[in-house]
């Protein structure tokens, strides 16, 4: 991989970061063509677990939260503790509360959100979600 | 008996004790062979100490001694990927993403365990994984993005199922 230091990868990202929000504020996703699809509900029909991200985070960027939750509220409810992972990971938190990690992000955690998944997955699909 | 030795970045070895000898260690590199509860700065090594002359002048004990008692307390744990695994399983390779999720609780299971050098294995198999998954999904994005704009291909039936995700 391309080596570059790790100010300009920081950067990098965020400006990413910053070009994706300001694209999924402008553009609602729902309706546009060159939105990515989701492969696995074109084949199946059935939504996976991160079907209506997109338009999700659309909503969620007009604040719109009712809106947002009915497109994907896993995604919704579960975005505290991405960001809270971020931190632990990136903003030096690990080394600063190990226990807090391991209690958050250790073993049984990994279990544990690995298996609301896959609730959430089967659930969505029973009760269109 | 097998020999690793850490520079800070990455873990090498299994070395013979002859083999370590002609690693690019110094005295402060951390070394772990099997049975060792934590790891250790070369000097401490008995069979190493021969490599760095006499041992420092008499002073406060190296701070990483009061870890040795449980390599567990003081170092942190190796990077998991759990987080971007998980989001690389549900936005787009599933098999990649758990592999991700598989590696990343073993690095957990074996640091708490004490093997800190398998966790740094296993940190690195759940990163390689990650990855690939990740990389392969921006792949099929840009490959989507090409075929709807430049050959115009927009209605695949593949998609006409809706406009999900």
């Amino acid at each position: 991989m391309v080596i570059i230091s790790r100010g300009y990868r920081v950067l990098l990202i965020l400006s990413v970061l910053a070009l994706l929000i300001v694209l999924y504020y402008l553009i609602d996703p729902m309706g546009q063509k060159w939105f990515p699809k989701c492969p696995f509900y074109g084949i199946t029909g059935y939504k996976c677990p991160g079907c209506g991200s997109q338009r999700a985070v659309h909503q969620l960027l007009h604040f719109n939260f009712t809106g947002a939750l009915q497109e994907n509220a896993l995604l919704i409810i579960s975005l505290p503790y991405i960001l809270l992972a971020f931190l632990f990971d990136y903003a030096g938190f690990k080394t600063r509360w190990p226990k807090a990690r391991k209690v958050l992000f250790g073993f049984n955690a990994i279990v544990i959100v690995l298996l609301i998944v896959i609730g959430w997955w089967i659930m969505r699909n029973l009760f269109a979600w | 008996m097998e020999y690793h030795y850490n520079d800070g970045v990455t873990n090498y070895g299994p070395f013979t004790l002859e083999q370590l000898k002609q690693q690019p260690i110094n005295r402060n590199t951390q070394i772990w062979y099997t049975g060792l509860p934590a790891w250790k700065p070369a000097y401490e090594i008995p069979e190493l100490a021969s490599l760095f002359g006499s041992p420092p002048a008499q002073g406060p004990p190296p701070v990483r001694q009061a870890y040795a008692q449980s390599p567990v307390q003081g170092q942190a744990v190796p990077k998991t990927w759990l987080l971007e695994s998980i989001l690389v399983t549900i936005f787009c390779c599933l098999p990649f993403g758990i592999a991700g999720i598989v590696f990343a609780s073993r690095v957990e299971s074996r640091f708490y365990a004490g093997d800190v050098n398998g966790a740094v294995q296993a940190s690195h198999e759940a990163g390689k994984w990650t990855k690939i998954g990740f990389w392969l999904g921006m792949a099929g994005v840009i490959i989507y993005l090409i075929l709807v704009f430049i050959i115009g291909v927009g209605e695949f039936a593949f998609f006409k199922n809706g406009n999900n995700f």
